[in-house]
């Protein structure tokens, strides 16, 4: 009795005492479980980093500010980490209690001290060897997700696989498509309401691909949503006259969806139709290619969706991240699509509100009432004609890589570009498991970088940082007044978030193509960024290139993590 | 077993010396059967492009996702026999895949004859 007391008295008194060490022992494989409250709530903390986004409105904003604008010049690299291998480092770090879970090309997945750099555990996918004949651009992988005691990865050939947490074992693990018929998937996971939502990539091949929530403690398919319909269903009559098509045309969902937990929706980006670049055959929207659908998070039925670029020829694989913000009384989402155009849409219904040039746009010449772009006819490529000088090329505008959003000043900065291309469009043969381009002539023009800082409200622009080459990282603001970026020269910048002038710079070492992080550990802010060159450069260099002086840029594969000097 | 005499080492040195320059040997003597060929540098161009090795490579063997194929910057010797290897067997720890199982032997000569024409062609027809 006198004991039970005793310990009753002891937990009563010293309860939350006691939680600290389990908090600040995190790094020991004592981590609290994920829960939906943590991320329900991930935008109103700061500590950790808990989704790809950081929180469901995807604003990659951290609220800290112990490095700012003023002191950020005092910034220096605490640790860094290497993946043990090359290509595309297209991931974002993610922080739970002291722990950064951080995905490599090739399949890795590493769980380290997000104090010292120090390794906890490590996942190598045992991928097989033939992998990268059916992954169009390179063997990357943007991120895992975390949920109650696991972290979960999608790999190259298309697996789900479910990590204890504390020591990197596989729990479960399921395949979602044929990785030799290019079902593959470089997407980092979303987790709502105990699902683990990913989406498949191959649309430069011969597929019909999807979306598909997993349950997370079991793996077991709660609902797939394919992008394309099946034949009869609403939208199958928009692929032209060729009933392969919609065995056929694509449609990928490689970018991680965002959610509006009070409308119980998820937004999720889809990709080009398939070939790329030829549309005879296929004449029609083509839905849902290059589209957001607003997707019921239960049950995967589609609500409703914005299509950006109906009846695509140039590319404009409309896959970008959405960012939900709430602007007055509206509810919007903010979209940079690769067709040069930031979007403002209203999440509530879909309907259009806005499209801003962010890069040169030739191709359309405005829109109609209903945000359909007006096609500018002298840019379509067909067998017999070249379209000279498209804006933007294929890539953007905005490429996938992460724009970010600044809540309190409403601002959305956006990594970009000024390239443009000429574009012939060819017959190809349709096989399955071969890339099916529909290229009869490419090339991509030299052109040059930018980072771009929108007013969100308006859609005008409130200033351009010019680079050399484009900005293929994510961005990450704070709430010390910064904007991240890196360069694929391998130069991580910090800049002003009200001028666009640049603070600070540090080379990595190798061109940074993933995205940049905060944490705060043990009294410290940390900023954290992947670097290692890769993914698809082609165009850096084809037919002359956007930007030829990357051709062989040299590879690379870890994190660096920076911090203020200790004085 | 371990060598402690000095003959012993220099029995094994001669031997390794013996092994190398046989194994050197051997590679200089795979050559390309379709070298100077320019109707196999055609047929190497369109299995080029159905194995799909334009969407990493480029069309004109430019370099994208992978390296340029055409120039004169390789990590390794770019030996007739070494390019063969690499396409029939892949590189691990890239992303170039083995492709052995689609192509027989003559296809991938051709390949490389496509290749080595390409170079030659960088080179104002001097390679």
């Amino acid at each position: 009795m006198k004991s039970t007391m005793t310990h009753d008295l002891f937990r009563r008194a010293f309860g939350t005492f006691l939680a600290l060490p389990l908090f600040f022992s995190a790094s020991h494989g004592f981590a609290q479980d994920v829960t939906d409250e943590m991320l329900l709530n991930a935008h109103k903390e700061s500590n950790n980093w808990r989704m790809v986004g950081r929180d469901y409105m995807s604003t990659r904003f951290s609220p800290l500010n112990q490095v700012n604008n003023r002191n950020v010049k005092r910034l220096v690299p605490k640790w860094s980490f290497s993946f043990g291998v090359l290509d595309a480092q297209n991931t974002t770090p993610l922080i739970h209690d002291g722990v950064m879970y951080v995905t490599s090309s090739h399949g890795r997945t590493f769980a380290v001290d997000a104090r010292t750099g120090s390794m906890i555990w490590q996942y190598n996918h045992q991928l097989p060897e033939d992998v990268g004949k059916t992954m169009c651009c390179d063997i990357g992988n943007r991120g895992a997700a975390l949920y109650g005691n696991k972290v979960f990865v999608a790999t190259p050939d298309a697996h789900v696989v479910a990590l204890d947490m504390k020591t990197g074992t596989v729990v479960w693990e399921v395949a979602l498509g044929d990785y030799k018929h290019a079902y593959t998937m470089t997407v980092a996971p979303l987790i709502v309401k105990g699902k683990v939502i990913v989406g498949l990539s191959g649309a430069e091949y011969p597929t019909r691909l999807f979306i598909e929530a997993l349950d997370a403690e079991s793996g077991q398919q709660v609902w797939r949503r394919y992008t394309i319909p099946a034949p009869g269903e609403p939208g199958s009559d928009t692929w032209g006259s060729d009933p392969d098509n919609l065995k056929y045309g694509g449609a990928s969902a490689w970018i991680t969806g965002s959610y509006d937990p009070a409308l119980n929706t998820v937004y999720w980006g889809t990709g080009n139709p398939n070939p790329d670049w030829d549309g005879v055959g296929r004449e029609g929207d083509n839905l849902y290619s290059n589209s957001t659908l607003a997707l019921d998070a239960d049950t995967g039925a589609i609500k409703f969706h914005f299509q950006y670029t109906p009846f695509d020829v140039w590319d404009y694989d409309g896959v970008n991240e959405h960012i939900l913000a709430d602007l007055g009384a509206r509810k919007v989402w903010l979209h940079g699509d690769r067709n040069g155009f930031l979007y403002m849409i209203d999440r509530t219904n879909g309907k259009f509100i806005y499209g801003r040039e962010i890069s040169k746009v030739n191709w359309a010449t405005g829109f109609d009432a209903a945000g359909r772009p007006i096609v500018n006819p002298a840019k379509v490529p067909s067998y017999t004609y070249e379209a000279k000088d498209i804006c933007p090329a294929s890539e953007g505008g905005k490429w996938w890589n992460p724009m970010s959003y600044s809540p309190s000043k409403q601002m959305v900065f956006v990594p970009s570009r000024e390239i443009c291309t000429d574009i012939k469009s060819a017959k190809g043969d349709r096989v399955v498991g071969k890339p099916h381009w529909g290229i009869g002539s490419i090339k991509w023009n030299k052109g040059h970088g930018q980072l771009v800082a929108f007013d969100a409200r308006s859609g005008s622009k409130k200033w351009t940082v010019e680079a050399p080459s484009p900005f293929m990282s994510g961005v990450l603001t704070t709430g010390g007044g910064l904007v991240f970026a890196g360069t694929p020269e391998g130069e991580f910048k910090a800049y002003d978030q009200d001028t666009g002038q640049e603070l600070w710079s540090y080379q990595t070492g190798s061109g940074i193509v993933g995205s940049p992080v905060s944490y705060f550990v043990d009294g410290k802010q940390y900023i954290a960024v992947p670097s290692g060159f890769g993914g698809w450069t082609g165009w850096a260099t084809i037919g002359g290139g956007g930007a030829p002086h990357l051709k062989d840029s040299r590879k690379g594969g870890y994190v660096t993590v920076f911090a203020l000097f200790d004085e | 077993m371990r060598c402690s005499s000095d003959l012993c080492r220099f029995t094994s040195a001669i031997a390794l010396a013996l092994l190398l320059l046989g194994a050197a040997h051997a590679e200089e003597e795979v050559r390309n059967p379709f070298a100077g060929d320019a109707a196999a540098a055609v047929e190497g161009k369109q299995l080029y492009l159905k194995m799909g090795c334009y969407s990493c490579h480029g069309h004109e063997a430019e370099g994208a996702v992978g390296p340029d194929l055409a120039d004169d910057a390789w990590i390794y010797k770019p030996t007739d026999a070494m390019i063969f290897n690499t396409i029939a067997k892949g590189r691990r720890g890239t992303v170039m895949a083995p492709f052995a199982d689609q192509l027989t032997a003559d296809e991938i000569w051709k390949i490389v004859e496509f290749l080595r024409d390409k170079n030659r062609q960088r080179h104002g027809g001097k390679q």
